[in-house]
């Protein structure tokens, strides 16, 4: 996976009209739009206005996966039927840490069909960033999601359904190359092992960095790779039931609450606990899987400041070697 | 195996009363699902409220589910608002079930405090008609008061037909439970039944189902008395909303106890932080 290869394609101007337009036939653009209070926003474009490069938008791509609350099914009289489908959209500008963190997603919900529904119909176009301050990516976290990559003078094949864009549009002679990743960041990454996790349950980072979280669940609205959801009901006036799945927060106090009380994360110490486990160790079949892609939003958005990277590394000296 | 989160209606086909909100409910779903073992669960829906998990507590009969359900909270109460020939959703069933071919060839224990009774009547049932069974059954069940006790006269009556044995605790009552003056039932704790009981450790496998308490008193204890943690099996509840290993909720110990478990021996609770 370390600098794994993609067909790459010269990119004239005339071919990067051509391309745009031909998925401009199918797809509805998205990408990142900076508002009035200079947040950037991953939004539907203007037409005619592509992003020069690629942003670390507030939210990510995941607001298309899984929208914050998006119908599951609806029901009324005896019948389940299935939500609306989602219409096509093509996002331009994705970051490559983003890409990654699709590829992510997509490992957790390989057998969820609302989940897949929406992801067939998502094209997503990555470009090359300017690493920021709070970056700290790396290219040998995991391997990317994603169809093209666009970049000054070539752009890159990233799947199939890419691949036969740039066949549309004639691109020339593909030639096997690397992604240009951004200089920098790879290598500050926070890494914790297995052993100093669990050897670390009465550190006392987790109780001075916990007193300061708010619970308001900023963190994992706006991280690339935070899934848990909840399951909503909500009636219409007629009588039809829609449920929904919405963003929970495993900062939320009844996140592990059992009925008769019993809650399994009582205190906020243990809630940013089990968040550091999701991130730095995963869940499941993808335990062993670094999941924090390294954009550094979670950082950027806590009232509390709260920063992982800090606690892995307090990790360290408080328990490590 | 894909999953698409959407119930399969269901007819509410039988309610018995048992124990003061403690009741059967017989679900018999429009398309049957897959057979549900013993251990495993369904996600009950109710439109307009929610869902919730609840453990099968007999084997699928005439593609019946049967579940005992206690009024919990606010979806189970509104199920205790519905009567019979109204409908509901179900989704599984998931997670893994007990292993019932570990059990085979064995000596039998089961320990159940209050509601854990209920999943583990489902794996009595499954070893009660596997007919080429060998080996003893024994029951161990604690409630909190006489009234509590579920599957009460079910299990006195398979005592008296020499099928199993079974002792009570209650942790506090004025008269012990009647009308069968044989039963053996003393006030304490489910644990202490495990004083004096005769059986053979190596040929026994264990199953236990009860809440997070119970667990830390009886696990170990069970371990000292020679079974091997490999053949002490533990049913697991934790919050649950999909059942599918995506929504974190019932994560413990990094591993989805909806998929992986919620069954697990003792041998592997012992390396999953936070378990017990
Ligand atoms: C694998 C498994 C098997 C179970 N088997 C049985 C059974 O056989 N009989 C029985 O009576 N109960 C069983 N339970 C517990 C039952 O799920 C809860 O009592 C029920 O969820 C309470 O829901 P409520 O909405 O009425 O309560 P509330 O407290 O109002 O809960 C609101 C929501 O939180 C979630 N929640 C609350 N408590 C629990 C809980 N204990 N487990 C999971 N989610 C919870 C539910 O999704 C529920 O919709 C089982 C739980 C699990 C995990
Ligand atoms: S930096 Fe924070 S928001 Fe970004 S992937 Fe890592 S944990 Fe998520
Ligand atoms: S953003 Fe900060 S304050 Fe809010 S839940 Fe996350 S860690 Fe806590
Ligand atoms: S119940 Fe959702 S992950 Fe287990």
């Amino acid at each position: 996976m370390i600098d794994a290869l993609f067909p790459s394609y010269p990119l004239p101007q005339d071919v990067v009209d051509d391309l745009l337009d031909t998925i401009r036939r199918d797809w509805t653009f998205w990408g990142p739009c900076s508002g009035e209070d200079e947040v950037w926003r991953l939004q539907p474009l203007p037409e005619g206005l592509w992003p020069a490069n690629a942003v670390t938008t507030f939210l990510t791509v995941k607001k298309l996966l899984l929208p914050q609350r998006a119908a599951l099914w609806s029901h009324d009289q005896n019948s389940y039927r299935k939500a609306g489908a989602a219409s096509p959209v093509a996002v331009i500008g994705v970051p490559l840490c983003d890409l990654q963190a699709v590829w992510y997603l997509d490992q957790v919900f390989a057998e969820d069909e609302p989940y897949l529904d929406r992801r067939k119909q998502l094209l997503l176009i990555g470009m090359p960033c300017e690493p920021g301050a709070e970056c700290r990516c790396s290219r040998q976290l995991m391997p990317l999601a994603g169809d093209l990559f666009v970049g000054a003078d070539r752009v890159w094949a990233l799947s199939r359904a890419g691949q036969g864009l740039l066949l549309e549009c004639a691109c020339g002679v593909a030639e096997e190359m690397p992604l240009p990743w951004p200089e920098g960041p790879d290598g500050q990454r926070s890494q914790i092992s297995e052993d100093l996790f669990l050897s670390s349950a009465a550190a006392s980072i987790w109780f001075d960095e916990s007193q300061r979280c708010l619970s308001c669940g900023a963190c994992s609205a706006v991280c690339p790779t935070c899934y848990c959801f909840d399951l909503l009901d909500s009636a219409a006036l007629d009588g039809s039931v829609v449920r929904r799945r919405a963003w929970d927060n495993c900062f939320f106090a009844e996140h592990g609450k059992v009925a008769g009380g019993h809650d399994f994360r009582p205190g906020r110490a243990d809630r940013l606990r089990f968040r550091m486990e999701h991130k730095l160790l995963g869940f499941g079949d993808l335990r062993g899987q670094n999941s924090c892609v390294g954009c550094g939003r979670c950082r950027g958005v806590c009232p509390a400041e709260i920063d992982l990277d800090r606690i892995a590394e307090q990790l360290h000296l408080e328990v490590g070697s | 195996m894909m999953h698409d989160l959407q119930p399969v209606p269901a007819v509410l086909v039988k309610i018995v009363p048992m124990v003061v909100d403690n009741h059967l409910f017989a679900f018999r779903p429009e398309q049957p699902l897959a057979d549900i073992m013993p251990g495993q669960f369904v996600e009950v829906s109710i439109s307009g409220v929610g869902s919730f998990p609840v453990s099968s507590c007999d084997l699928v009969r005439d593609g019946r589910i049967m579940s005992c359900i206690r009024r919990a909270g606010r979806v189970t109460d509104a199920l205790y608002r519905l009567k019979e020939g109204d409908t509901v959703g179900l989704r599984g069933p998931f997670g893994n079930g007990f292993p019932l071919q570990r059990f085979a060839g064995h000596d039998v224990l089961l320990i159940a405090g209050g509601l854990g009774m209920a999943p583990l009547r489902g794996l009595l049932q499954a070893l009660l008609e596997d007919h080429d069974r060998q080996g003893r059954i024994m029951v161990l069940y604690g409630s909190r008061e006489p009234g509590g006790l579920l599957f009460y006269d079910e299990l006195v009556g398979l005592s008296q037909q020499g099928r199993i044995s079974v002792r009570f605790s209650v942790d506090f009552a004025e008269t012990l439970p009647g009308p069968h003056p044989q039963v053996f039932c003393r006030i304490g704790l489910v644990s202490e039944l495990l004083e004096g009981l005769q059986f053979a450790p190596r040929r026994t496998v264990a199953a236990v189902c009860g809440p997070p308490a119970l667990y830390r008193c009886v696990l170990e204890e069970l371990a000292l008395t020679g079974i091997a943690p490999a053949r002490i099996f533990v049913t697991l509840e934790r919050r649950m909303r999909c059942g599918i290993g995506e929504c974190c909720h019932c994560v413990t110990g990094g591993r989805y106890i909806c998929r992986d478990g919620p069954v697990f021996s003792l041998e592997q609770l012992r390396g999953m932080a936070g378990a017990i």
